[in-house]
């Protein structure tokens, strides 16, 4: 079962699937020939290319196992992650003052140590900052709250 | 005379306020991204790259050099003073650097390592001026065929400096080909892995992606660490004795060569420099075991290399516009952003911006001695702020940079889906810097090579025909051989070991 989780049997496998996911949306792509290349040649080539490197990975790392996989710790990943998302919806919907305080919220949270008075000390910085160097400074057409300006 | 006509235009050019301005603003947040936790060079430019998109071509690029080179200052003076590289280039510091300090040296050690950086940065400097015209003259005589076995010398290369596994390394570089294609196809108008999303015709914005994988991704793994720093020690005098001196200038003459050299090389870069300069010294010692406890040669010699190296790398960015290393990937997507198609015809159609950068540099170098030595106790407060702190910043200026880019949010949400595809590759322990190279390459890449297989009525064999284009195969072959062969393979596994601890 530990072959199988190896760092390098996975990364394997990772390529073979971005190989076989090119492979699959470039096959309506003319590929041509080698003279006068379509648009699907060096796609192709290069989902093959993965492909062959992909399989080439996987099996040395069943042979030779390497370090085994350590499973990600979702709460830093997810909190980043979802952070940025709300942000980013935020950001035109609401304005920049909402989502600024809904991305440093849940990405303090996500990085452990969350101490309410450091977090709003560093919401009412980042604002200040914020709004003077975008808003001001670089002329950013962006309203603070929205509807209000 | 020319080169004089060329570096008074450079001068010139450097010297109005805006370009003044800007390489200053560089050198300061360069300094600052050095000395502050959990963020390298390469994360910073990326994050900053839709920023200078508003900026004159010649102020962007005169700006991210100055970050680049300022976080070589940086870097060295937390390795000096809290035993933690700011970057890769600078671990070899801390070996002897935090030994100093220990006996109460770390201001010498400090104005050791400013000085000599200043001194190989201008050796570096005119490197690049006495060899930028030749290299460039060569490069107009190429065809689309050496442009192609060029840059895969160029892929070759990064594949060596990537740690790991060589074949993973090789695919990364395929992946970051592939995702250099998205896009419409500039021959035909076809659209390619689009998926029907209007955003993605033009390509993936190469901002983005950068900022996903290195700074987004950084962030995630630091939380996973808890990152935590220790205080600093005290700095005390500035000035070396006359016996560290005597010792520190030979070490930095040879660092320079060293570092100038290695450079230049496709896949040098400052970290190779430093690593090489260190062994170098060790070496020639009289007394090889004072390493790792306080010698100033350990320090003197190593940063002198990275930042001889940092300039020197410039010189294949410049002249040819390939890239060695993941920041002059950062640089070429800077200059395309600001529609500057890189390669030899930067020199002659943009000379301005060509000698203007060079000159810049040395003039940024000057800054960055003072940035340092005087106002160091400014630097010393900063390496106190939590990360707790720096984190949510970080995050947030990647946000809106990625959205002022094009004002959509879209890009906002590349930068969140790119963040887990990096942090995915760092758990799979596959390395983004080549990844990034094969993206920066691909479109031109491609571009190239069908053009050389339309000349040749698709004949692959041009690609052995031409001596340019020959030589340069040969020598990417070389590069892979050489990383296959056991020995060497060890000696990259040992440096790049004593890299991670």
């Amino acid at each position: 079962m530990s072959r199988l989780l190896s760092k390098d049997f996975l990364a394997g496998l990772m390529f073979v699937g971005f190989g076989a996911g090119a492979l699959s949306f470039a096959r309506h792509l003319p590929v041509g020939t080698a003279m006068r290349m379509g648009p699907g040649y060096i796609p192709h080539a290069l989902a093959y290319l993965l492909l062959v490197f992909g399989f080439v990975i996987a099996a040395i790392a069943l042979i030779y196992p390497d370090e085994t996989f350590e499973g990600p710790r979702w709460k830093p990943l997810g909190a980043v992650t979802i952070a940025i998302v709300c942000f980013a919806f935020l950001f035109e919907a609401a304005g920049m003052f909402p989502a600024l305080v809904a991305l440093v919220l849940i990405a303090s949270w996500g990085g452990g140590e969350f101490n309410t008075l450091e977090v709003t000390a560093n919401i009412a910085i980042l604002t200040v900052l914020c709004v003077v160097v975008f808003k001001f400074g670089l002329g950013m057409n962006v309203s603070i709250v929205a509807g209000i300006g | 005379m020319d080169v004089i006509h060329n570096l008074s235009l450079g001068i010139s050019v450097a010297l109005s306020v805006q370009n003044l301005l800007y390489a200053l603003a560089g050198c300061i947040i360069g300094t600052l991204i050095g000395v502050l936790p959990g963020i390298g060079p390469v994360a910073t430019i990326a994050m900053l790259l839709p920023i200078t998109f508003h900026l004159p071509p010649t102020a962007a690029l005169i700006m991210l050099a100055g970050i680049y080179y300022g976080a070589q200052y940086g870097g060295s003076t937390t390795s000096i003073l809290v035993n933690l590289p700011g970057e890769a280039s600078s671990v070899v510091t801390c070996i002897d650097g935090y030994q100093m300090a220990r006996r109460g040296r770390a201001g010498a050690a400090l104005s050791i390592s400013a000085v000599g950086s200043f001194f190989a940065g201008t050796i570096g400097t005119i490197v690049i001026v006495l060899f930028a015209t030749p290299l460039t003259q060569m490069a107009q005589k190429f065809g689309p065929a050496d442009y192609c076995s060029l840059m895969v010398l160029g892929l070759m290369a990064s594949i060596v400096l990537a740690s790991g596994s060589v074949l993973k390394a090789i695919a990364m570089v395929l992946l970051g080909l592939l995702f250099g294609l998205v896009g419409t196809d500039v021959n035909t108008g076809a659209q390619r892995f689009t998926f029907e999303i209007a955003e993605l015709s033009d390509g993936i914005d190469f901002a983005p992606i950068a900022m996903g994988l290195f700074g987004i991704t950084e962030i995630i793994l630091n939380f996973e660490r808890r990152l935590q720093r220790s205080g600093a020690v005290k700095v005390g005098s500035l000035w070396p004795t006359m016996d560290e001196v005597k010792r520190a200038w030979p070490a930095v003459l040879r660092g320079t060569g060293l570092g100038s050299i290695l450079g230049v090389l496709p896949g040098g870069g400052p970290t190779l420099g430093a690593f090489s300069a260190y062994m170098l010294e060790k070496k020639i010692s009289r007394d090889p075991s004072a390493f790792g406890k306080g010698a100033v040669e350990g320090v003197a010699g190593p940063e002198s290399a990275n930042n001889a190296a940092a300039q020197t790398s410039f010189i294949p960015m410049l002249t040819l516009g390939i890239p060695s290393n993941a920041v002059m990937a950062l640089m070429v997507g800077a200059m395309i952003i600001q529609g500057i198609q890189p390669g030899p015809e930067v020199m002659t159609k943009n000379a301005e911006l060509f000698w203007g950068m060079v000159a810049s540099m040395w003039i940024g170098n000057c800054m960055l001695v003072i940035i340092n030595l005087p106002l160091i106790g400014i630097w010393v407060k900063l390496l106190t702020v939590p990360y707790r702190f720096l984190a949510p910043a970080i995050l947030l200026f990647c946000c809106i940079g990625a959205y002022s880019l094009q004002s959509s949010s879209f890009h906002i949400m590349q930068v969140a889906a790119f963040g887990v595809l990096g942090y995915i590759f760092a758990r799979l322990g596959c390395e983004g810097a080549p990844f990034l190279l094969g993206l920066v390459l691909g479109p031109q890449l491609e571009e190239y090579f069908r053009r050389a297989m339309l000349l040749s009525r698709g004949d692959p064999l041009v690609f052995i025909q031409r001596p340019i284009s020959l030589s340069l195969l040969l020598a990417a072959a070389a590069l892979l051989i050489l990383i296959i062969l056991p020995s060497l393979r060890q000696a990259r596994n040992e440096a790049f070991q004593e890299e991670e601890t």
